[in-house]
């Protein structure tokens, strides 16, 4: 183009070279238009504003995606905030826990220090929730998560690893800082807590495990839980250090607790029985299944080593299930083989959670009638303090087995915090005196003032009494004295396996 | 007639017309920026007070109109309507730019000759 005269107009280069310019990027460059207005100048004003909407343009992008990358970076970190804290209290969760023992034990690795890890559980938590609510224990949770953050230092994590557990890591202290720290928590937890009206405590069991370079994170972590255990086992509301024996006697109850699940199906199980026996006559009256297990390697294994497990990891169901069709089914055929001895009843040993099997009941009744054994020949023994603590549920399938004609008994007598006044009211026959009643009987006679007192309190409560544990002719002669009518102890037999116990029936009943 | 100076000067007049009609006439040459297009906008809306009135803007020559300016005569003002008034195609090109680039709050038209924006105008009086 030109301006019409035939001569070039130097405003055309002056255009081309600022649309190059433009093409090369120069956003911000302008060129300047003439005074005179014309087509050119038009075009130079057109393209200078295309370049200004463009530059516009590309800044409102520019600026947008930096909004966005930052709302965006925002709204990540939120997430990986909540990801990593609990929302509930606002301390770390146990994914950040794991971060910062991860990152403690690394720096440990580079500074020589060590890494604690605290490992909480509180004692009575459960209370607080079936009897209060989640609510309150929502609340009591909170106030314990302000009490620990209170009892550390800035730099340690508090964390809070689901339920009524809590951790905390603490990094740079010293052995004794450690431990002065984890009994300030401990008595930070001392003191009451208020939900609405209510006071409740949530004392707390504390395990603590310092590691240094080359600690691995994850073990830190199971062996503060592992004292934990410890100190819940040590009677709860203490402190406990970690040590490697607690570590073996972990492992020992891991393995307890694998081969005892496959006792039952490898028929590892075994009953034996001991006579019950009529003090003045001597007769056996009833017989006690008592469990062992015939370990293929370990060989005999008696229940004082295996029932606690079975009962913390619920295996002392199936053992109990176990128990019952085992020993009603011997009664079963000590009855087809010797007819003549039937005045006997089985004692079988009833735990706590059996107590809660909702089939119990059914069982009970189908595996009776299965080996056609009346239910009175039967007598199930609960410990006094499952009877004290019953609830609804278990009173329902204690009445249905009364109903049934299944005999109850107290068991252990004397070892529980039973209540006189409650004795009149259990839903038992007999009760069975504990063994460690009558150990200093024949020579202490305070200690035999006391038993005489405990069966008299017994027959006026118009139950039967079962003395254990008697080992001697005087103990059986001095109980008889004070009025006890039956007994069971190594003085008249030690428990038997199936096959020898009716022949001992017989000679027990021939000592007449 | 009442003149608006920036700190650069006078850069635009008003008047308002016997019949009506408000007349703002920017003087040639001028850069309009964001300021001098705010600026405009309220001494407009004083002149009109409670009332509307059609608007013959006179923006022939003038040199440039910053981006932020043009956006400023977006927001809705005292014109009921508006007369672009030019004479070259630069001024065609920058008053098409506002029309089409900008959406205008009121009926906006580009004109190069008076009459015709007077006619247009008062024909919607």
């Amino acid at each position: 183009m030109s301006a019409g005269n035939g001569v070039e107009d130097p405003r055309l280069q002056q255009l081309v070279d600022g649309i190059v310019r433009l093409a090369s990027g120069a956003l911000g460059s302008r060129m300047t238009p003439s005074p005179r207005g014309d087509d050119i100048d038009a075009v130079i004003t057109g393209v200078n504003l295309l370049a200004e909407e463009l530059e516009y343009i590309y800044s409102d992008l520019e600026q947008r995606v930096a909004d966005r990358t930052f709302m965006l970076q925002r709204a990540q970190a939120e997430l990986e905030e909540m990801a990593k804290t609990d929302a509930l209290t606002g301390l770390a969760n146990r994914i950040l826990l794991n971060e910062r023992i991860q990152e403690a034990i690394l720096a440990s690795a580079d500074s020589g220090t060590i890494t604690a890890v605290l490992v909480l559980d509180l004692d009575s938590f459960k209370g607080i929730n079936d009897s209060l609510g989640h609510g309150a224990g929502d609340i009591v949770l909170v106030e314990v998560a302000r009490r620990l953050r209170s009892s550390v230092r800035a730099t340690d994590t508090v964390a809070r690893l689901g339920g009524d557990e809590f951790a905390v890591v603490i990094t740079g202290s010293s052995t004794d800082e450690i431990l002065l720290i984890a009994h300030r928590i401990s008595e930070q937890l001392q003191d009451s807590v208020r939900v609405g009206p209510e006071t409740v405590w949530a004392m707390a069991s504390i395990g603590v495990c310092i590691g240094s370079s080359g600690y691995p994170p994850e073990a830190l972590m199971r062996d503060a839980d592992i004292a934990m255990y410890q100190a819940k086992a040590q009677g709860r509301n203490n402190v406990q250090l970690f040590h490697p024996d607690m570590l073996a006697a972990v492992r020992e109850r891991l393995r307890i607790t694998a081969e005892l699940h496959s006792a039952v199906a490898n028929g590892e199980l075994a009953l034996c029985y001991q006579p019950v026996v009529e003090l003045a006559s001597g007769k056996a009256i009833g017989l006690e299944a008592l469990l062992r297990w015939h370990h293929p390697v370990r060989g005999l294994i008696m229940p004082d080593s295996f029932i606690r497990i079975a009962e913390e990891t619920g295996l002392i169901v199936e053992l109990g299930q176990w128990v019952l069709h085992e020993g009603v089914a011997q009664l079963g055929r000590w009855n087809e083989t010797a007819p003549d001895l039937t005045g006997f009843r089985l004692h079988l040993n009833l735990s706590a959670a059996e107590l809660l099997r909702r089939d119990l009941l059914e069982d009970v009744r189908d595996t009776l009638a299965r080996n056609d054994v009346a239910p009175g020949r039967l007598v199930l023994e609960i410990t006094e303090t499952v009877l004290m603590s019953r609830g609804t549920a278990e009173e329902q399938i204690l009445t249905g087995l009364r109903d049934l004609g299944v005999g109850m008994q107290i068991d252990d007598f004397g070892t529980g915090y039973s209540s006189i006044s409650y004795l009149r009211t259990l839903p038992a026959d007999t009760v069975k005196v504990d063994h460690t009643l009558i150990d200093d009987l024949v020579s202490d006679p305070q200690q035999q003032k006391f038993v005489a007192a405990i069966l008299q309190l017994i027959s006026a409560a118009g139950l039967k009494a079962i003395v254990e544990g008697i080992e001697t002719a005087e103990q059986a002669a001095q109980l008889e004295a004070m009025g006890c009518l039956y007994g069971q102890g190594f003085y008249y037999s030690y428990p038997l396996p199936p096959e020898e116990v009716l022949d001992q029936l017989r000679s027990l009943s021939e000592r007449l | 007639m009442v003149d608006l100076n920036t700190a650069d000067g006078a850069k635009v007049e008003f008047r308002m017309s016997d019949d009506g009609v408000l007349l703002l006439r920017w003087l040639p040459g001028v850069q309009i920026e964001v300021e001098d297009a705010r600026a405009a906008m309220a001494q407009v809306n004083h002149m009109c007070q409670q009332e509307q009135h059609a608007m013959l803007v006179d923006m022939a020559a003038v040199a440039s109109v910053s981006r932020e300016a043009r956006a400023i005569w977006s927001i809705p003002c005292r014109a009921s309507r508006i007369a672009l008034l030019g004479k070259s195609p630069v001024d065609r090109v920058l008053a098409n730019f506002f029309l089409g680039v900008h959406v205008p709050p009121c009926p906006t038209r580009f004109f190069t000759a008076r009459n015709e924006a007077m006619d247009w105008l008062m024909a919607h009086v």
